[in-house]
Order: C-alpha cells, then structure tokens, then sequence
C-alpha cells in the first residue's frame, strides 16, 4: 500500500526565523496521526506546507502520490480545517458547503447532494439553513471537518480541532475523526497540544519540537522510545515500611523510593530503567528476600504525556 | 464528484461573492448611500437650473460625473476589502485550500466589486433623464457615463484589488485606496489657471480620472461630438488594462500573508 504523506527533510523558514527544520515522516492510509508539540513548535507551520499554502525552503514531500511541486493537484486530494477555521459568518451551513463543493469541482446538484449528506452526517441537519455565525463553537467544527470532507479526499489535516470544546463536544468530533479514518480509509493528520485527544483517537504520533520531528511512530513506541520512567506503588504493613523503603532503593534498575506521608507503607518506586524494559520483578524479589511481604504492587505504565515532555524538554 | 457541469473556479467565486454583496446587504447599504448623495446633488442642481445659475447641460453632466465619480468609489470599497478583508475575518486560508488558481479568485472577487458600478448607473438614469431630457442629451450621457464610468470602476476595482493583496489589514487597504482615489480626483479642484497651458493639459490628460470627468464634460456640456475628443480616455483606457493586468499578475502570488510571501 503506497503512504498517503511522505515527507522527506522538510523545512520552512520565515526570514531567518526557521519555522520547520527538519520533518520527516510517512503516513498510511487510514492512519490517524497525531502531530504534538508545545506552542511554537511547529505544528501549523507543518501543516501550512502540506497542504501547499505556504512553499517549503527545502526537503520534498508528496500527499496522496502527487509531489509538492503540484500543490494544485494536491489540493484537490485533501480536506483542511484550518487552526481559524474560517467560517463566513452570513454564509449557512448549507451554503457554504456547496460553495466549497463547487470550488472543488462540483456541479451545482452534485455540490448540494454532498453538502445535505455531509450536514446530516455531522450531525447538523437542523441548523442547515442557519448564518454561521449563530452556530456554537462546537457546531462549527464539526461543519469545518465537513467541510474538509466534500471533495472526499485522501488525507484530511486537522489543525486544533478540539481546541476550545466542552469534553463532550470534544468526545463527539474525536468519534468524528475516527469514523472518518475507519470509514472513509482517508489519512488524518490532527495537531493538537492536547496529548488526550492524541490517546483517544490516534493509532500513530508525530512529535515535534523546535522544528523538528523528534519522534515518530505508534503511541507504544514513542513511549518506548522516550524510555519514559515507569513507576510501581508498593503497599507493605506500616511498620515494615521505612525497612522496605531502605531494600527497595538497594535494587539494581530501582530509582528514588518515596514513601506516602499520608499512607504509612505505601511506597512510590521509580522504575526507571534507561534502554531496558522496566520490570519490578527484581523489587519484589528483593522484598521477599528480606522477609517482607508485600500486601500490593500496583505498577503505572508510561503515558505519551510522559514521553512528550521529557521530549521536549518540559519536564 | 459527478453529476452536472462543474463550473470554472472564478465563476463559483463570483456567484458568491455577489450573494455576499447583493444579500448579504453591503450593496443595497450603498445603493441607499449612493441614492441620497445624487438625491441631494439632483436637487441642488435642479434649483440651481431653475434660478439660472446652471444651464441644464451643466446640471447633466455634473450628475453623469458624480455618478462616475462616486460609481468608482463604491467599486473601490469593494475591491479594498476582497483579499484584506478574508484574511482579517481569517476566511482567506480556506479559500486558498480550494484548487482553484489564485488568479480566478482575485478574478472573481474583481468582477463582483466591478457588480456596484452598473447597479449604481442603474440608480443615476432616472436622474440623469429628469434633468437631461427637455435639452436632448439623456442618450449622450447614458453613452458617456457607461464608457467612462466602466472605464474608471476597472481601474479603480484592479487599484482596490492590487492593495488589498498588499496591505497588512482591511484598514490599511481601505485607507490606502481612499487616499489613492483622492489624490487622483485632487486636480479637478485646481483652479482653472492652473489647468491651462501644456503642463496643466499633460496633467489632465494624463490622470485617468480627471481624463474621464473632462470627457463627460466637453460631450454633455460644450456638447461636443462622441469622437471629437476620445483622446481624453486613452488615459483611462491603458490605465483600466494596465492595473487589470497588474491585479491579475499580482493575484497569482495572493497568500496568507501580505504581499505574497509564501
């Protein structure tokens, strides 16, 4: 199957602000990637060159097969909602649906049959014939992912979609984006900075910081690659606690031991274990040994949020 | 997508942005504007006619050239805000996602501005034939008004247009068309000295508005024939051509940023 993004040492500079430096990375169809990063890190910029509204200063790529250097064929292969949004405010659902239909080369029946199919999908049937600048936050976005789905493209670009949404608002258009990928097959690409939406609906992330692609891969891997610590809660008796703190912190691979002020015996233990897979066994030999009997382990996976910061050096 | 004939992206534009400027009510807001200012203008000059300050030539041509006059302002208002105005309201990004040229869009846009000036001379006929028809020249400024007012209103949209892709904001793009417009009508208020001998003829014929507001003048007023002076709109002629082609050239780098930066 041929990737649906392939960007190969993409950069951007604005004068001599470089904006993106060095992006690199392959997306295939279906996929839905999450692209991260703190503010500035060039997430819209990223997006901008894909989607062929701002030129690369250098590297190449190509979207849906068809090289930067034919943004027009590009652009009728995508669907955008961009980090605005842009939502003429006089304009209804209905019509500025059909305005963008027929910008992408549609008849007037075909554009009017997409847009009613597409306001029914997302769920905004009802408010059709509504000026868009009576439609809530949350409205909005769902008709700017629809719109970015009525040419039917191959890859759709999502720029901040949940930004600004109630959790249930946000719940509903991440359903969207999957649906979208699962339903249509088309590749999503979803910036965001909220390292939730990524959890919830991506199967693949991109992070970037400073320009850069610091990681890329499924939400497992970046974790693993991050070699992210890893933490174990050991709960022994009260009175065995401190004499299990002092074994514990004796343990090759073992980091800090904290014991809980509030919760005598219970102990919060750094697993943190460089290039190797973290593994407590070696801990709770070690308790054993020493005649203590631990009354739990529970251990605490790495979270992308964990890899994400200690990527981009926010720790 | 299938079913129908697509259309060419600068005709979708164009549907649009006349709804925009015909429903949306920024057209019939000025059509209103424009209709009080001639009301005014009519009645001033009817009165003057009926003391026998103005002859009733005068009255016509004075209301030929504000209609051309105010027919360019009303298309440069428009034009200033085609680009300027999508990227204030953040609108702009997703129309540059369209597949469509840049250049069909700046066409588009143009043409819907260039929409206020027929509407406007619309607006001025019944005006011009109160006051024109007991002296016979109504069909010899309804010529004249069209030919100039055309002339100027493709100038003027294309000058409208060119810095609206240029200007950081609306305001500016505003502002700045504004203040080009009046410089241009300026020498119609020189003194009538000053518009005499070679320098001040050069400068008459040079400037396009001032060329056309002349042009109206010599057919309706000194009722001289159609062709005897079409000298006067070579000036309008090249400088409508000229900044259409500029527009246009101009469009094909039309980006998020002012001035083309990509």
């Amino acid at each position: 199957m041929a990737a649906a993004v392939v960007a190969e040492r993409v950069g951007k500079d604005y004068g001599a602000v470089c904006a993106v430096s060095d992006l690199s990375f392959e997306v295939m169809p279906g996929d839905v990637v999450g692209v991260l990063g703190r503010n500035g890190a060039g997430k819209t910029t990223s997006i901008r060159v894909l989607t062929t509204i701002v030129a690369p200063t250098r590297g190449r790529f190509a979207v849906a097969g068809v090289p930067h250097t034919r943004p027009d064929e590009i652009r009728r292969r995508i669907g955008v909602l961009p980090e605005g949004g842009g939502y003429p405010g006089r304009q209804t659902g209905e019509e500025h649906l059909v305005y963008h239909a027929r910008l992408h080369g549609a008849s007037r029946p075909a554009a009017r049959a997409a847009a009613a199919a597409l306001l029914a999908e997302f769920g905004l049937a009802d408010r059709a014939r509504t000026p868009l600048q009576a439609y809530s936050l949350g409205m909005r976005r769902r008709l700017g992912i629809a719109r970015a789905l009525v040419n039917e493209p191959a890859v759709v670009f999502l720029d901040e979609p949940t930004l600004g949404l109630d959790p249930a608002g946000r719940r509903g258009l991440l359903d969207h984006v999957r649906a979208v990928a699962a339903g249509r097959g088309a590749a999503v690409l979803l910036s965001t900075h909220l390292l939730d939406d990524v959890e919830a609906c991506c199967n693949r992330v991109l992070i970037l910081h400073h320009g850069r692609t610091v990681a890329a891969g499924t939400v497992a891997e970046v974790v693993r690659l991050a070699a992210a610590p890893r933490t174990a809660v050991v709960r022994v008796t009260p009175d065995a606690g401190a004499r299990a703190a002092a074994v514990l912190a004796g343990v090759a691979g073992v980091g800090p031991v904290l014991e809980s002020p509030d919760r005598p015996g219970e102990l919060r233990v750094d697993l943190a274990s460089g290039e190797r897979p973290a593994d407590a066994g070696p801990a709770l030999q070690a308790l054993l040994d020493a005649g203590i009997a631990p009354l739990g382990l529970t251990l605490e996976g790495a979270r992308l949020s964990d890899a994400f910061l200690e990527m981009t050096g926010a720790a | 997508m299938s079913g129908g004939r697509a259309a060419p992206g600068w005709w979708v534009v164009l549907g649009q942005e006349l709804r925009d400027v015909w429903v949306g009510g920024r057209g019939p807001a000025l059509m209103f504007a424009f209709s009080l200012i001639l009301s005014a203008v009519a009645y001033l000059v009817a009165t003057n006619t009926a003391l026998n300050f103005l002859e009733q030539r005068e009255a016509v041509g004075l209301i030929v050239q504000v209609s051309v006059a105010m027919g360019g302002v009303l298309v440069v208002i428009a034009a200033a805000d085609a680009i300027s105005g999508e990227r204030d309201r953040g609108t702009l990004e997703s129309l540059l996602l369209a597949p469509v040229p840049r250049r069909q869009i700046a066409a588009g846009k143009l043409a819907a501005a260039l929409s206020l000036w027929p509407a406007a001379f619309l607006v001025a006929l019944p005006y011009v034939w109160f006051l024109g028809h007991d002296v016979g020249v109504v069909g010899d400024a309804v010529v004249v008004g069209l030919v100039v007012g055309t002339l100027l209103a493709l100038e003027l949209g294309a000058l409208g247009l060119v810095l609206s892709l240029f200007s950081g904001s609306n305001r500016v793009s505003l502002a700045l068309s504004l203040f080009v417009l009046l410089a241009l009508f300026a020498p119609t208020q020189l003194s009538a000295g000053a518009q005499q001998g070679w320098a001040g003829d050069l400068m008459l014929r040079a400037n396009p508005l001032t060329a056309g507001v002349h042009y109206v003048g010599r057919v309706l007023v000194d009722g001289h024939s159609l062709g005897r002076d079409a000298d006067l709109l070579v000036a309008p002629a090249v400088a409508a051509v000229a900044l259409a082609a500029v527009a246009l050239l101009a469009a094909g780098r039309m980006s998020l940023r002012p001035g083309g930066a990509r």
